[in-house]
């Protein structure tokens, strides 16, 4: 037993170390200067004047971060049931037993694999390019001449370009998750639901989707934690320094706090960490609703 | 295998008939898909010309693109970069991980769970609540201005933040592990961390391999802390270096080398997912995502 616990402590020891210094430090240490004014980022604590709320409020009444989470709140919803109408969708068309399964598959995950850089560059400088586009050359061949003539990086248009070319991205992964939670359905439920006469359509209502709650659970949480962090693509899409189309809390903070932004009135640390607060406390009441709300323990199978 | 070639030999016409919308909706999006990706690759052979006229071979195959791109704007520096950090960090992530998750999955004792939940929680952790005091420590230390402390920066942040995805995902492969296997060894007189280094980690190669190709496309597409850490040209690694170059190819209006650089930095992970893209798919949902 002694030997066991010397083993247990030099086994868990680098990744203890590494989590406390990465994760559980810094996230305490974010909380705390969130109630800060700090000028410096490396300044040392003696030199941080506690504000309380301020920055809170501040961040409030500053409009460019409110337009910021509003955006982030428009990517998480719209884009949520984009990515999730869709993943579903080509779940169960996947699993409906198709030829082609695995190649169907890996070739709606590919997006995924992609550094986000790459994949952003394409859609920019070949979908949405109005010289020799995609979209424009297609509708240019179908004789559609005022849809080529849209210019799709507009600002009447950039949000619902950057919001769909992320979305591309993003379906394969939900997809998965849906997939391996329709497989692990009984096909007796399928089998008993045709003899009783039930179609496909009564099928998917009332066995599929009530037995995937939980991995709606999943993937709506998934899908959250990788919107918060919503940074790449928005910072592709805008041209300007503070674009109001696509600006999101990440990239307000990275402003804030590392760009030289034109926008940046005052330099404090603190109203960085309070951003990462905020969206921190969306992630965990999102995650909080969901176990409110989509209660899968009565089921199960 | 055998039994899946028989299935596939007997078309049943009605059924796929009806499968047919569905086949139609799959199609049109893979098909985006390869046009998407066709496109741009065949962009990165073409000239800038005659990508504009709109017919991107009406000047012939141009090689050079590749050369060019690979040459005179840093691509090189920031691909061996890339490869350098996956490399050093996908090792030291599995030193690092595997052992924790070994011990975690095997032993009882005070704090298991409560650890497992804290790394389970910190996968929902946003970057943005972590990277402010990280930053003020390294910047404090002066670890930014020099090149190798600066490297080392970016390596250990890479570890840091896929640690516990990475030791989550070993977590559920060692409990899947019987344990008949170190009690033979002990019963043969082998220590426990001998069993583990010995058999335990052997045994647990398939995962070990699933979850290094995931830390590596993590590693390799990673953005944000590059942006923020990564403070030279001469250190930074492909997404990053990749973003300055193109704003600087837009400038230059080089298009055909801003896709041929974008092809080179979307290549290996792309041939990775061709080689091992059955191993990738089933380690989405088999580690650290549970229904």
């Amino acid at each position: 037993m002694k030997k066991n616990k010397a083993m247990i402590v030099t086994f868990l020891a680098p990744a203890l170390f590494m989590f406390i210094a990465v994760f559980l430090y810094p996230i305490c240490r974010t909380l705390v200067m969130s109630f800060f004014k700090i000028e410096g980022i490396t300044d040392s604590v003696s030199k941080w004047q506690f504000t309380g709320l301020d920055n809170y409020v501040k961040l409030m009444n500053t409009t460019l971060f409110r337009t910021s989470m509003w955006n982030l709140f428009r990517i998480w919803f719209l884009g949520g049931i984009i990515v999730m109408s869709l993943a579903l969708l080509f779940a169960v068309i996947i699993t409906s037993g198709i030829r082609g399964k695995s190649f169907f598959r890996a070739m709606i995950y590919l997006p995924n694999v992609v550094s986000a850089v790459a994949l952003a560059t394409m859609w920019l400088q070949y979908v949405y390019n109005n010289r020799y586009g995609l979209l424009s050359s297609v509708f240019r061949k179908l004789g559609m001449e005022s849809l080529a003539k849209i210019q799709w990086l507009d600002s009447d248009h950039k949000f619902y370009a950057l919001l769909f070319a992320y979305c591309f991205g993003m379906v394969g992964y939900h997809m998965l998750i849906f997939i391996s939670g329709i497989e692990r359905i009984s096909e007796d439920y399928f089998e008993a639901a045709t003899l009783d006469g039930a179609n496909k359509l009564g099928q998917f209502r009332y066995i599929t989707l009530p037995l995937l709650k939980g991995v709606f659970k999943t993937n709506i949480t998934m899908w959250s934690v990788t919107s918060v962090g919503f940074f790449v693509w928005s910072q592709l899409f805008s041209t300007v320094t503070a674009d109001n189309q696509t600006i999101t809390p990440m990239v307000y903070m990275y402003m804030q706090i590392f760009g030289a932004g034109n926008s940046v009135t005052e330099r404090n640390s603190g109203l960085g960490a309070a951003v990462g607060v905020l969206l921190s406390v969306c992630v965990v009441l999102i995650f909080w609703l969901c176990n409110n709300l989509l209660k899968d323990d009565d089921l199960e199978f | 295998m055998a039994k899946e070639k028989k299935v596939r030999e007997r078309v049943n016409w009605s059924k796929e008939l009806k499968l047919a919308p569905g086949y139609l909706i799959l199609i049109l999006w893979v098909l985006f898909t390869v046009v998407l990706l066709g496109w741009v690759l065949a962009a990165s052979f073409s000239t800038t010309k005659a990508i504009f006229s709109g017919d991107i071979f009406s000047q012939g195959i141009h090689f050079e693109n590749f050369a060019k791109a690979w040459n005179n704007s840093n691509v090189s520096t920031f691909f061996i970069n890339s490869l350098g950090y996956s490399i050093i960090a996908c090792t030291l992530l599995i030193l690092i991980c595997a052992p924790a998750a070994y011990v975690l999955s095997r032993f009882k004792f005070v704090a298991n769970k409560a650890i497992q939940t804290g790394f389970v929680s910190a996968m929902g952790v946003p970057v943005v609540m972590i990277v402010l005091p990280l930053f003020g420590l390294v910047a404090g230390m002066d670890m930014l201005n020099h090149e190798i402390s600066n490297r080392a920066v970016l390596i250990f942040l890479y570890v840091g933040i896929n640690v516990p995805y990475t030791t989550i995902f070993l977590l559920t492969f060692f409990a899947n592990i019987s344990r008949a296997f170190e009690e033979a060894a002990a019963i043969d007189g082998c220590s426990p961390m001998k069993t583990f280094w010995l058999i335990m980690l052997p045994m647990a190669q398939p995962g070990i391999i699933t979850v290094t190709i995931f830390n590596f496309i993590n590693v390799w597409n990673e953005y944000f802390i590059s942006l923020i850490f990564g403070n030279s040209d001469r250190i930074r690694p492909v997404a990053v270096g990749l973003y300055s170059m193109i704003n600087s190819m837009k400038y230059t209006g080089d298009w055909a080398g801003m896709f041929a650089a974008v092809i080179i930095v979307f290549l290996p992970t792309f041939i990775l997912y061709i080689l091992l893209s059955e191993k990738i798919i089933a380690g989405v949902t088999g580690g650290g995502v549970k229904g």
